[in-house]
């Protein structure tokens, strides 16, 4: 116990002595933060659209003045010829066009169905696909005020947890995930492998220090600040941007403890693997922070990725972890709700814990 | 300025990156695999939207409603359950993203002629995909009268929308997400390996050696940036190979013109890694810097959030990121076959970074050195 103490004392006079790198570790937490409670919502706003009115009638005006109502769409009206349009995507200058037959009048009178194309830069495929359900319903209103219509069913719709659709709902509390993953994950593979490569491990491997004492001296301090970097994280979520804390604020500290763990765990695995820090770093990356952002849930919905990678996202403990916190934080879910979730991440983490100190152990021994 | 003085360098640069088998398989297979994992994988589409169905009306008319529901592949029927709460509990426990539901007195308000009403629960948690289920949501119900009843409700002067999809016809993810990966690995691999590269002979001790050679400063610069340019191109290939072969994405506009493109980007990228292993005290630092700068690159860069969905401040602020003109040009060349002209604006800015980049690197390089 006082060999495992001294290792703790002395990585953490590591942290403490290096005041820069603890201020950009920490530094981190508050970036992503502002950006992600900010700058991030996958809503669209102010999209370029170009509206080419060739009938210059009544019912023209009209269908620009709905479609201009809202923040949607940021409007320029002038002429496009065919041979335009490439030139204006290409420079990006606009995503949309609208062109606006001449005979809009009389053909709104006369035929059953007047047909308004729409050309789209489909480069952003998702944009385009919004962009195309914006303007669809704008010209169901319009439709059904032009043809004094009252539709025939009422849709109310109501958003459960998240009545505003907040993005900051979203992304704040699965921030964590990212945060604690890269701090205890990247920190501990570096702080094993510096050792490793600076050859002092061989010297506290022939001191009289056991392995577990080792182990845990390194993993601890570095667990600390990972959970002092989620508590920070969860803190200015509830205080400053309100995320609702439904569920139990002790279960959800239980499971970041859990989940800093796994963490660790990965990064002693990754410090097995790779002799250098730059290895170590850049393995973390792409074994860690890209899944975890990309595969775990925590921006695209897991539902609509293919079979093979749902299945595979189930591997990423990040995947667990954000219905574990989201769950808790805003439907207010209690243990049993999430067990399923909770048990997954627990056997990863064991799993993982097992895996990397076996290798751990070896490499002791080989030294 | 003696070109066989950095060859011997250039030399041990390769000499030291081939050594490390895990080196080779961190530089290339971990792109090669990313940009599979991740073409395949990442996805804004919404689709197979889990929900359940309370139809507390039973008749053929609501049956025939949540037929029109359970038809699309906007959503995937997950069964019936008999009441509001039940379907809460389900969406509690995340089984269901929405619910439908239709009330009692649907068929009694339908009869007396006016407009019954269809509740729809939405799971609001993930606000972008509940905002796209309501609108699929929307559609499915402005398309069922038409549906139930075909002749009175066909109405006249009616405006069409005839949407046309140009440079991605089938609206596909993976063609606009495996341009944004090449970029974004690029920008990544180079800024890593040069940042650490000089700190960690500085840590090892072997940069004095280096200094108390005859090199000159520029000489042991070119030296320090060459190898990790070629690797770049190495790898932008490889990106360019892998989409073609793999996804079938191949460059519709004019692959010298991305050559030329990424190799003045690389200017940037290279230049600031220079530049942060000359500020950098410790390998970790280094490292947390460029982490730091190329994440934020990859947020602010429109990679998967697009920029005009950004507030107006933060839109001003992703003109400072090189990375944004970069991805544009990319996507543009790959999707659009953009030519120089309609780029210019765009190269212009990476003229300005790759110059401002080195100048600042060169700079900060020879006070660190002499």
């Amino acid at each position: 116990m006082k060999m495992l103490w001294a290792i703790f004392k002395k990585e953490l006079i590591h942290i403490i002595k290096d005041p820069s790198t603890l201020f950009i570790i920490l530094i981190w937490p508050v970036i992503m933060l502002l950006f992600f409670g900010y700058a991030i919502t996958l809503e669209m706003r102010s999209v370029n659209l170009l509206i080419n009115d060739r009938s210059h009638s009544r019912y023209s005006r009209d269908l620009i003045s709905h479609i201009s109502a809202g923040k949607f769409f940021k409007i320029k009206t002038a002429d496009v010829s065919e041979a335009d349009i490439n030139t204006l995507f290409k420079q990006g200058k606009v995503s949309a066009i609208i062109i606006i037959p001449v005979d809009l009048e009389e053909s709104l009178q006369t035929r059953a169905k007047t047909k308004v194309s729409l050309i789209l830069d489909a480069s952003d495929p998702n944009a385009a696909a919004n962009i195309t359900n914006y303007l669809g319903m704008i010209v169901n209103s319009f439709n059904r005020e032009n043809s004094k219509l009252s539709p025939p069913f009422k849709l109310n719709i109501r958003y459960l947890y998240n009545p505003a659709l907040k993005s900051s709902y979203f992304f704040v509390p699965g921030l964590t995930a990212i945060i604690m993953l890269l701090i205890s994950a990247l920190l501990t593979s570096i702080s094993i492998v510096k050792e490793k490569e600076q050859n002092t491990m061989d010297q506290i491997l022939v001191s009289p220090i056991p392995s577990y004492a080792l182990i845990l001296g390194k993993v601890i301090p570095y667990a600390l600040v990972a959970f002092l970097g989620g508590v920070l994280v969860i803190f200015v979520a509830i205080f400053w941007f309100q995320v609702p804390m439904r569920g139990s604020l002790f279960f959800i500290q239980l499971m970041m403890l859990l989940y800093i763990f796994t963490g660790c765990s990965l990064g002693m695995l990754i410090s097995t693997i790779a002799k250098t820090q730059q290895l170590a770093t850049m393995a973390t990356l792409m074994i860690t922070v890209l899944p975890t952002t990309l595969l775990s849930g925590f921006m695209f919905p897991l539902e609509s990725m293919p079979v093979l990678f749902r299945w595979v996202a189930q591997l990423v403990p990040a995947t667990h972890y954000i219905q574990i916190i989201r769950g808790a934080m805003l439907k207010g879910n209690s243990f049993v709700q999430l067990a399923d979730h909770v048990f997954a991440l627990l056997l990863l983490t064991f799993v993982l814990l097992f895996i990397s100190i076996i290798r751990l152990k070896k490499e002791f021994e080989h030294s | 300025m003696n070109w066989r003085r950095i060859r011997y360098l250039i030399q041990k640069e390769f000499r030291q990156i081939f050594r490390e088998k895990l080196n080779l398989v961190v530089i290339f297979g971990m792109p090669f695999i990313q940009l599979v994992v991740l073409g395949f994988a990442i996805t804004l589409d919404v689709k197979s939207i889990p929900f359940v169905v309370v139809d507390a009306d039973h008749s053929s008319m609501s049956r025939e409603i949540v037929r029109s529901f359970t038809s699309t592949e906007f959503f995937a029927y997950k069964g019936t359950v008999y009441s509001a709460e039940e379907a809460i509990y389900y969406m509690d426990n995340s089984r269901a993203k929405m619910s439908l539901i239709i009330p009692s007195d649907f068929g009694q308000t339908l009869a007396l002629q006016k407009a019954p009403e269809i509740q729809v629960l939405l799971d609001g948690v993930d606000g972008n995909s509940a905002g796209i289920a309501s609108a699929y949501a929307g559609q499915v119900v402005a398309s069922l009268p038409a549906k139930l009843y075909p002749e009175t409700s066909m109405p006249t002067k009616q405006v069409m929308l005839v949407p046309r999809m140009l440079y991605n016809p089938l609206l596909e993810s993976k063609l606009n997400i495996i341009p944004g990966i090449i970029s974004m690995l690029l920008t990544m691999i180079t800024l890593f390996l040069t940042a650490v590269n000089l700190v960690k002979e500085k840590e090892a001790g072997t940069l004095e050696q280096i200094m108390v050679t005859p090199i000159k400063p520029l000489e042991l610069m070119i030296g320090k940036i060459l190898p990790f340019g070629v690797l770049g191109f190495v790898l932008l290939n490889i990106g360019i190979l892998t989409s073609g072969l793999i996804f079938g994405i191949w460059l519709k506009g004019n692959l010298f013109l991305l050559y030329g493109i990424s190799i003045l980007y690389m200017f940037t990228t290279l230049g600031l890694g220079l530049l942060f292993s000359t500020i950098a005290t410790s390998q970790l630092q280094a490292m947390l810097m460029s982490l730091f700068f190329s994440i934020f690159s990859i947020l602010l860069s429109g990679f998967f959030i697009p920029i005009s969905n950004m507030p107006e401040i933060i839109q001003n602020f992703t003109y400072l990121i090189p990375l944004r003109y970069f991805m544009e040009i990319v996507r543009a060349i790959y999707l659009k076959s953009a030519g120089f002209l309609d780029l210019l604006p765009a190269i212009l800015a990476l003229v300005i970074y790759g110059s401002v980049a080195l100048w600042l690197a060169s700079k900060r390089f020879w006070k660190r050195i002499s």
